[in-house]
């Protein structure tokens, strides 16, 4: 069998709370400011929840300079353009007509397509009460648009970026609710490690920050109520948390082979070097307290990587701030990162940008790639009472410099899914891959 | 061959308009019977587009036997739930399990994978803000405050496309690597394809594979429809006189895994899983190539993967999913591939409709019935081959297939192509 290949991330872009790049959202993290405030893209004062991480003035058209395109495009997708050309662009390597066919695309894709006003523009032709009638569609005056279906479906994202960068090959949409970020990335490994492609483009992004968003998780009573210290409401592993705070956004990856990589002379940010994916089958929306499922997940990904928890230096943790996630995670942590766990640094930068669902997961990846390139590890802000339940290393008070040699970023979903991904810097590669061709006699 | 050793098929389900077994599937499209009909979900009789294959009259408890669960998960749940619980259950790993002891249990549940290829209709989730919509007459504030007296508390649960997923495992208690493709069409077939990836690399020792999907819904109707995509009449296949798809809902699941593993136990080989392909066109949600770029190269990645030549393929189960361009391309990207020396191709749309993101499963489930009993069945809603499309082996009579090896295509939005290649076994009987 020929060896495993080897896979290099060589380009990031991220549209976030904190910015509309990958720069300006690194040193917020780092300075642990806060991207939450009151929701302004609607009217929330009606609803328990009124805060949100909203990605802020946000204009597609500057940076996508094609207006057919967008069009087509939902504020998420619109969001996965941006930070995709952002990627592409910093990896300095483009799909040509020549190299298409080996170009993958691999996504987390949000579970919402219909927009409220689309809703609304059909709730126009219901009956008394609200009551569907299926013949107001057939109404004359009903605006009926093709451009408004093609912008619902759920593998839209994935025509859009696929035809705008002009990828041909392997190329996939997933959804495991929180996990689908992370669920992204581990699918796209295995394609570049099965030789499917030469280059993915892989990445998540989702909104969700729309009435009906906000109504999903406000009914289930998951998000924080601190309407008056949005800053303060994400405090992930806090004795006081009460929920998380929904965020959007998107970030995205460019994966290459890793010789290929150093070829062409490419920059490198980190090895994605292991997945681990499983299933809690607890409970759809707890988790198991004693953190069953992500212990399976990260222990995966570090077989995976071939790294023990000796290796590992930083974690990024799916922390939401809600009271069930945050302590059977750290459960999760101390079992699979065993006597290493009061040593290895962790932190949630959810606490600065909130909770960014199918997109969190592809852009904590890429903040473990920042991570280990600047040597720092991101603040856990707003963390003053720790939960004697959370007894992990966390990130307190200011982000922490430190050489990271591999990294580790989890994300698990309502439903069980559990994922983590795992990375490693390109200079214990090469001490690695040094140390191997000694070995050869 | 793959060096991890082959990959076998141990059970399988399926559920769709002609039928809730695929016995019963099987026989109706033997037999030319076609589950297309008026849609009673909503009064049609004003609609242009009235038909499709519905699941009617069927008792969701029947299907799933867990009263709460009806109440957080949603109709193509139910369908890919059934599906994959008489997939599991015709595997025999539920019992192999049990006699495990407590260690040996744990460590096959870390190793069980589920892959699932999720659709549901993208607007069935809104109509429950209705009501809502109404009571606030206009005013945010008032949506706010009246939501959680008016919607569901578990809406969100309730539509989660990873229902399946979840459910799966909590309910048969697999546990190991996992995926939840939202991929439209190809959702399916490409479940299939990453669960015997994971089995060959190492991820996984066993996996069911599932596509589900419920698309007849009044908005997903009229889109369809207005976009010229759906048929008024009926499905017709590579016909000439084809005006488009007609919807189908419902399931269809596999179960994977090592071979050694399943002689081992002594479970019923049903089939063999040789490999796959997958590519997209990179034209867009809905645009696709007239040459059948995409559908040529999915296939030639796949007989590739499964150390096939195209020769020895004995049966295409085409898309066929009677659209013009679909169709048109279909047949000109599988001639490529084939150089004019073509074993029979049929396709089984006309029957129970168009799946979605269960179409893929559903097709290969019954190409295995088709290669193991050597008949090819007719479309019989095919009157005449499109002259534009050019010789097609493709008939309304039965056909015999040229070996026990079939390759299954599917194709979706985001002009994405997928193709499976698998080998029937001759003595398998399916319960």
């Amino acid at each position: 069998m020929k060896p495993r290949s080897r896979i290099a991330i060589t380009g990031l872009g991220l549209v976030t709370p904190l910015g509309h790049d990958a720069k300006s959202t690194w040193e917020s993290l780092v300075a642990g400011r806060s991207g939450v405030d009151r929701i302004k893209g609607f009217d929330a004062s009606g609803f328990i929840a009124q805060i949100g991480a909203e990605v802020k003035d946000f204009r597609a058209e500057a940076l996508i300079p094609d207006r057919k395109l967008l069009k087509y495009a939902s504020r998420s997708c619109r969001f996965a353009l941006a930070a995709a050309a952002e990627a592409l662009a910093d990896a300095g390597i483009q799909p040509q007509p020549s190299t298409s066919e080996r170009w993958g695309c691999s996504l987390g894709a949000g579970m919402m397509g219909v927009s409220f006003d689309e809703v609304k523009a059909v709730h126009a032709f219901c009956g008394e009460g609200g009551g569907f009638r299926p013949d107001g569609l057939l109404d004359n005056d009903f605006p009926a648009d093709p451009v408004a279906f093609c912008r619902s479906q759920t593998n839209n994202g994935l025509a859009l970026l696929t035809r705008h960068f002009g990828i041909r090959g392997y190329s996939t949409a997933v959804h495991t609710a929180c996990a689908s970020g992370g669920q992204a990335l581990g699918t796209a490994l295995k394609v570049m490690r099965r030789r499917q492609a030469d280059f993915m483009l892989v990445g998540g992004y989702d909104s969700m920050l729309n009435p009906i968003g906000l109504s999903g998780f406000c009914l289930l009573g998951a998000l924080s109520t601190d309407n008056d210290l949005p800053e303060r409401a994400s405090r992930p592993f806090d004795a006081s948390r009460n929920g998380f705070v929904l965020g959007e956004g998107a970030g995205f990856l460019v994966l290459e082979h890793w010789e290929a990589a150093r070829q062409r002379g490419a920059h490198i940010y980190a090895e994605l070097a292991g997945d681990g994916n499983s299933l809690s089958c607890y409970r759809i929306t707890d988790s198991h307290p004693s953190g069953d499922g992500p212990i399976q997940a990260i222990q995966q990904a570090l077989a995976d990587a071939e790294m023990t928890p000796k290796d590992i230096d930083y974690v990024n943790a799916h922390g939401t701030s809600t009271l069930m996630n945050d302590r059977s995670e750290c459960a999760a942590l101390r079992v699979a990162m065993g006597d290493q766990v009061d040593r290895v640094l962790v932190s949630s930068t959810k606490s600065c940008m909130g909770h960014l669902i199918a997109a969190a997961g592809a852009v904590e990846a890429a903040v473990c790639a920042l991570a280990i390139r600047h040597g720092i590890a991101p603040v856990n802000a707003n963390l003053t009472q720790p939960d004697p339940a959370c007894a992990v290393n966390i990130v307190r008070e200011k982000s922490q410099r430190q050489r990271i040699r591999a990294a580790i970023s989890n994300s698990f979903g309502f439903g069980g899914s559990n994922s983590c991904v795992a990375f490693r810097s390109p200079e214990e590669v090469d001490a690695r891959l040094s140390s191997k061709s000694l070995a050869i006699p | 061959m793959n060096a991890t050793g082959h990959l076998v098929i141990t059970g399988a389900g399926a559920v769709c308009g002609a039928g809730l077994t695929i016995d019963a599937i099987w026989n109706a499209i033997r037999h030319g019977r076609s589950a297309i009909a008026p849609i009673t979900q909503w009064d049609v009789s004003a609609w242009p587009a009235r038909f499709a294959a519905e699941l009617t009259g069927i008792d969701n408890k029947a299907l799933v036997d867990d009263r709460k669960l009806h109440k957080i998960i949603s109709r193509t749940d139910l369908f890919g739930l059934y599906a994959a619980g008489v997939a599991i259950r015709q595997s025999g790993l539920i019992a192999h399990r049990e006699a495990l002891q407590p260690d040996a249990a744990e460590h096959f549940a870390d190793r069980s994978g589920v892959f699932v290829g999720s659709g549901g209709g993208t607007y069935q989730n809104t109509y429950d803000f209705f009501p809502l919509l109404s009571a606030a007459e206009g005013s945010l504030p008032v949506f706010g405050r009246e939501l959680a007296g008016t919607v569901n508390p578990m809406w969100l649960l309730k539509h989660l496309p990873n229902n399946v997923l979840c459910h799966v495992g909590i309910r048969h208690g697999f546990k190991g690597t996992n995926a939840c493709i939202t991929n439209q069409c190809v959702g399916g077939a490409m479940a299939v394809a990453e669960a015997a990836s994971a089995i060959r690399s190492g991820e996984a020792d066993r996996a069911v594979a599932v596509g589900h999907d419920a698309p007849i819904e009044p908005e997903t109707v009229f889109h369809y429809h207005r976009l010229g995509l759906l048929s008024s009449s009926t499905l017709r296949p590579f016909d000439r006189e084809r005006s488009g798809t007609v919807f189908g809902e419902g399931a269809a699941a596999v179960i994977l895994e090592k071979a050694d593993d399943a002689r081992a136990r002594g479970a019923t080989i049903l089939g063999e899983f040789l490999g796959s392909g997958c590519v997209t066109e990179g034209t867009g949600l809905l645009d696709v190539r007239p040459d059948g770029d995409g559908m040529a190269r999915a296939i030639q990645i796949a007989l590739q993967d499964a150390s096939v030549a195209p020769e020895s393929i004995g049966l295409v189960v085409a898309h066929g999913n009677g659209t013009r361009h679909s169709d048109a391309s279909e047949a000109e990207g599988i001639r490529r591939v084939f150089n004019g020396r073509l074993p029979p191709v049929t396709a089984f749309k006309w029957a129970f409709g168009h799946l979605i993101a269960g179409s893929g499963v559903i097709d290969m489930v019954l190409a295995l019935s088709a290669l193991r009993e050597g008949f090819v069945p007719g479309i019989p809603t095919l009157n005449s081959l499109d002259p534009d499309i050019g010789p097609f082996p493709v008939s309304s009579k039965a056909q015999t297939p040229g070996s026990r090896i079939g390759l299954i295509c599917c194709r979706g939005f985001s002009a994405m192509n997928v193709a499976l290649v698998v080998r029937a076994e001759p003595q398998a009987t399916v319960a």
